[in-house]
């Protein structure tokens, strides 16, 4: 196990190096001046502008810049938005657990009816009921979320006033404790139902997949002859050895969940990481994009390095050696 | 090496045509015969009719201004107009063009790309194959949404540049398929006997273990295809797909201040996008469905 | 349980013989374009507590005739699937699942798989995968039986053995394991699927010692399918020679390797005793298998 660990770290690490290298190297090409191009679209003067350079050593050759934009980020420093007038991580810091909320509720609601419908789906594969479980999810797969996002804004919200259309809720809150959860529930379930629609049939194509995959292997007739009930072998031996393939998907989808809250959260409007983004590139204000896409990247390599070893961890098989 | 002039000869003779074009007619044959290959082949074709002649089929200019703005679907207005008073029907008629345009081109960049990559990597070995799939898990590791609208902040959202943002952001998916298919077949004894019979490499590449590798890559390219229209879709809706082209995420973009007065400038576009993202899925179910026939008719699941 | 049993007209009266009786069992199967006639009208019989051997080369039908018969056929389309199988006198093809459920959990019958390694769930601990075969919850009674069927299977130290997985055991170990699985229902009747080729020859003898004592103190019928006449000369009462999916040869042990009917079984019998004589054990075992007989037939 710390032979994997090792193996996996050594793996992740110049991964990361190498995609902020790359990341540096895009933002090497942009046509122009740098330092417009650094800032963001608003007149510079010419003491601000030499600030500028020597803060980040524009004139110096592109090895030495890459470098102390390493060090930078070593010591915690994604660099400073001129449009926010913030530091970026401060910006990130501030959004991301947004965005972790609603990818999480999203889970929550996505997986149960993953696994449910693709478990349903695979022990029937081919008769009718898989076929309409199929279809489904082959279309609604096909929905984007964000338009998905609007029709949900449009008949739920709108139309029926169920839920606010955006937001994520008051920023001075006079709830406490339940009803503030009540309320927030509120703003964050609509968001998160896009979100779910999308993830939950994508797990349960996979569970479906899986699952066939599992009916057709040994022990599921070891199972079939010891006289165990149909739902005794789903809940004893399909479900378990079916979900690894999830468990990997669900993870590696987590640390992709920027990519779907960029679309999401500009319907909702929620502020997450991937508004942020949104703002960012519409504003021109590259250096918070760089940052907020190097935070993604590092996100993304933490949490497939943490997946692999959990699932390590749950596999007796890899976890003896 | 004779070996190598004798296939080039070989190579020209229009003979071998039949066979690809023989399979390709089987291929097509079989597809109809399956449920979901049959419903995306239509679909797709409908699709593609569309754009080929939509100067015939939409019944007004795109950008032409001149209807009553964000009125309903009617007669005169099928989808209803915008708030520009632009016909809605006529609009998604045109934007067809733009989302085959994307979702074929990107699909086919990134095939030629992956699959020189994944070729390249999968019968080599070695460095080559290390430094490729490397490169190839650096430009996977961010989300594909993430990718294109970082290249299109920093240098701006045109078509080709948007065509290659795509590009660059889905190939590594081709490569690795390709890659995990060379890996497969060059043990294989056909490939052994090539090698013996000093063929070329490229000619055991492209002619020996293509053919055999190609099925499973064609589903990827429909998935593909279905992957870039969504991001242009997505691109769009965002406000920073190529203003000068006419889409369906855009639509949706001007859409997001009218929708609650006029619902149509919303759910049309979105419908469209839903069938052209089915279309390619069904598609590429029916060919993943001729290709493994296990996966294929009889009702299967837990026996008693 | 038991009325559903009686619903089934499945009576566990002692004189119903025989316990297990064959008629004209056909499984063809679709392979490719052509077909496969896996099983071809096969008639066999199994009194109580009789042990009897299949043997025949592989593809010879023989592992398709027990999954036909135990209904454990995987799940694809068949070209043709009839004939009567009746158990204790009730036709195993009619009855329901819930019967069929049955007479797997509780005194019908088991099987013993050839590849312990997937026919055992790596994720389960192999007490667990036991205990399922009880039934029941898992509790104090069901975990000392599950060790007592461990030790019965021939396993020592089987408190402990029952917290491991299936991959940290030996090839023999598994196959003791699945055996004690199949003997958790305490089944009138036991199929044998090659309960030996995975193992090293010492092992081998050991198995088969286990199972050739199991077969007696129980007084279990016992149905071992194998390509190996030693096996069916050291453990069966009677056998049938199968070949292409037809029984070619059947009769007392002794009678059919002694006088021998068809030129096939001949073939086979005569190999077989020829290479008996060889001196080295590995020879001999060579030899008596058929898949070296086939070869011999063929020159």
């Amino acid at each position: 196990m710390l032979r994997f660990v090792l193996f996996r770290l050594l793996h992740a690490i110049p991964l990361l190096i190498a995609v902020i290298f790359v990341i540096l190297l895009m933002l090497q090409l942009i046509p122009g001046d740098p330092v417009q191009a650094m800032v963001g679209d608003f007149p510079v003067s010419p003491e601000f502008r030499a600030a500028v350079t020597k803060q980040y050593h524009l004139d110096d050759p592109f090895p030495i810049r890459v470098y102390s934009y390493f060090v930078n980020l070593l010591h915690g420093d994604f660099g400073y938005s001129y449009q926010f007038q913030r530091p970026v991580l401060d910006l990130i810091a501030e959004s991301a657990p947004r965005t972790i909320l609603l990818t999480l509720v999203g889970f929550l609601i996505a997986i149960p009816f993953g696994v449910l419908i693709g478990t349903v789906s695979g022990t029937t594969r081919n008769r009718r009921i898989d076929h309409f479980w199929t279809s489904s999810t082959l279309i609604a797969y096909a929905i984007p979320t964000f338009w998905l996002g609007q029709l949900l804004v449009l008949v739920l919200a709108v139309h029926f006033g169920w839920f606010p259309t955006q937001g994520m809720g008051p920023l001075v809150s006079r709830a406490h404790g339940f009803s503030w959860i009540l309320e927030r529930a509120h703003y964050i379930a609509l968001p998160a139902l896009a979100f779910a629609v999308h993830e939950g049939t994508r797990f349960a194509r996979i569970m479906r997949a899986s699952v066939a995959d599992t009916l057709g292997q040994g022990y599921i007739i070891t199972a079939r002859a010891k006289g165990l009930t149909r739902s005794a072998i789903i809940r004893g031996h399909v479900l378990r050895n079916s979900s690894p393939p999830l468990v990997t998907v669900a993870g590696y989808a987590f640390g992709a969940a920027l990519g779907g809250a960029v679309l999401l959260e500009t319907v909702f409007t929620w502020p997450g990481l991937g508004l942020l983004l949104v703002q960012a590139v519409r504003m021109r204000d590259n250096m918070t994009v760089v940052g907020i896409v190097i935070f993604a990247a590092i996100a993304v390599i933490v949490i497939n390095l943490l997946v692999d070893l959990l699932y390590a961890a749950l596999d007796p098989r890899i976890r003896s050696r | 090496m004779s070996g190598e002039r004798a296939l080039d000869q070989q190579s020209f003779d229009p003979r071998w045509l039949a066979g690809p074009w023989r399979g390709f007619r089987a291929a097509v044959g079989n597809m109809l015969g399956t449920r979901h290959g049959a419903a995306g082949c239509a679909i797709l074709l409908l699709l593609v009719v569309v754009a080929l002649f939509a100067p015939l089929i939409a019944p007004y200019d795109p950008l032409q201004q001149a209807q009553a703005s964000l009125s309903p679907p009617s007669w005169q207005n099928l989808f209803g107009t915008d708030n520009t008073g632009r016909d809605i029907f006529s609009l998604i008629v045109y934007g067809t063009r733009t989302s085959l345009a994307i979702g074929l081109g990107a699909a086919f960049g990134a095939l030629i790309v992956g699959g020189m990559v994944g070729m390249l990597a999968g019968y080599f070995r070695g460095a080559i194959e290390t430094l490729l799939m490397r490169l190839a898990e650096l430009f996977q590791t961010l989300p594909v949404i993430v990718v294109v609208l970082f290249t299109v902040a920093l240098f701006g959202s045109s078509f080709w540049l948007l065509l290659t943002a795509v590009i660059l952001a889905i190939w590594p998916v081709e490569a690795r398929l390709v890659y995990g298919q060379y890996i497969r077949l060059r043990g294989m004894d056909f490939v052994a006997a090539a090698k013996i019979a000093d063929l070329s490499t490229a000619h055991i590449m492209l002619r020996e273990i293509l053919p055999n590798a190609i099925q499973p890559v064609v589903v990827q390219v429909a998935l593909d295809a279905s992957v870039a229209i969504l991001i242009e879709a997505g691109l769009g809706f965002l406000g920073l797909s190529d203003p000068n082209m006419v889409s369906w995420g855009q639509l949706l973009y001007v859409a997001q201040d009218y929708m609650t007065l006029a619902w149509w400038t919303s759910f049309f576009p979105g419908a469209a996008i839903c069938l052209a993202v089915v279309g390619l899925n069904l598609f590429a179910d029916g060919l993943n469905e001729i290709i493994d026939p296990r996966m294929r008719g009889r009702a299967g699941g837990l026996q008693s | 349980m038991n009325a559903m049993l009686d619903d089934a007209g499945i009576t566990d009266r002692g004189d119903c013989d025989p316990l297990l009786d064959v008629r004209d069992l056909k499984v063809h199967l679709h392979v490719g374009d052509a077909i496969v006639r896996a099983v071809d009208g096969v008639d066999l019989s199994v009194r109580r507590g009789e042990s009897i051997g299949i043997v025949g080369e592989s593809g010879s039908g023989k592992s398709t005739l027990a999954r036909a018969i135990l209904k454990l056929l995987p799940n694809v389309e068949f070209a043709e699937l009839q004939g009567e199988v009746r158990f204790r006198g009730a036709d195993l093809t009619r009855i329901s699942d819930g019967a069929l459920r049955e007479l797997r959990r509780r005194n019908g019958f088991s099987m013993v798989f050839q590849d312990p390694l997937g026919y055992l769930n790596p994720t389960k601990r192999v007490g667990k995968q036991v205990a399922e075969a009880l039934g029941g919850k898992h509790d104090g009674v069901v975990s000392s039986r599950v060790q007592q069927l461990l030790a019965e299977a021939g396993l020592s130290d089987p408190a402990e053995l029952a917290r491991r997985f299936p991959h940290e055991l030996s090839g023999g170990m598994r196959q003791r394991v699945m055996i004690a699985i199949a003997l958790a229902s305490e089944p009138a009747l036991l199929f044998a699927d090659e309960p030996t080729t995975a193992l090293d020859a010492t092992v081998q003898l050991q198995v088969l010692e286990t199972l050739g004592r199991l077969h007696r103190d129980r007084n279990m019928a016992m149905v071992i399918i194998t390509h190996d006449l030693g096996v069916v000369a050291e453990l069966c009462d009677r056998v049938y020679v199968m070949r292409a999916g037809k029984v070619v040869e059947n009769g007392d042990t002794i009678d059919v390797f002694e006088n021998p009917r068809h030129p096939y079984a001949a073939q086979l019998i005569e190999l077989s005793t020829r290479h008996r004589r060889g001196s080295t054990p590995a020879e001999t075992k060579a030899a008596l298998s058929t898949e070296a007989l086939s070869s011999g037939v063929a020159r």
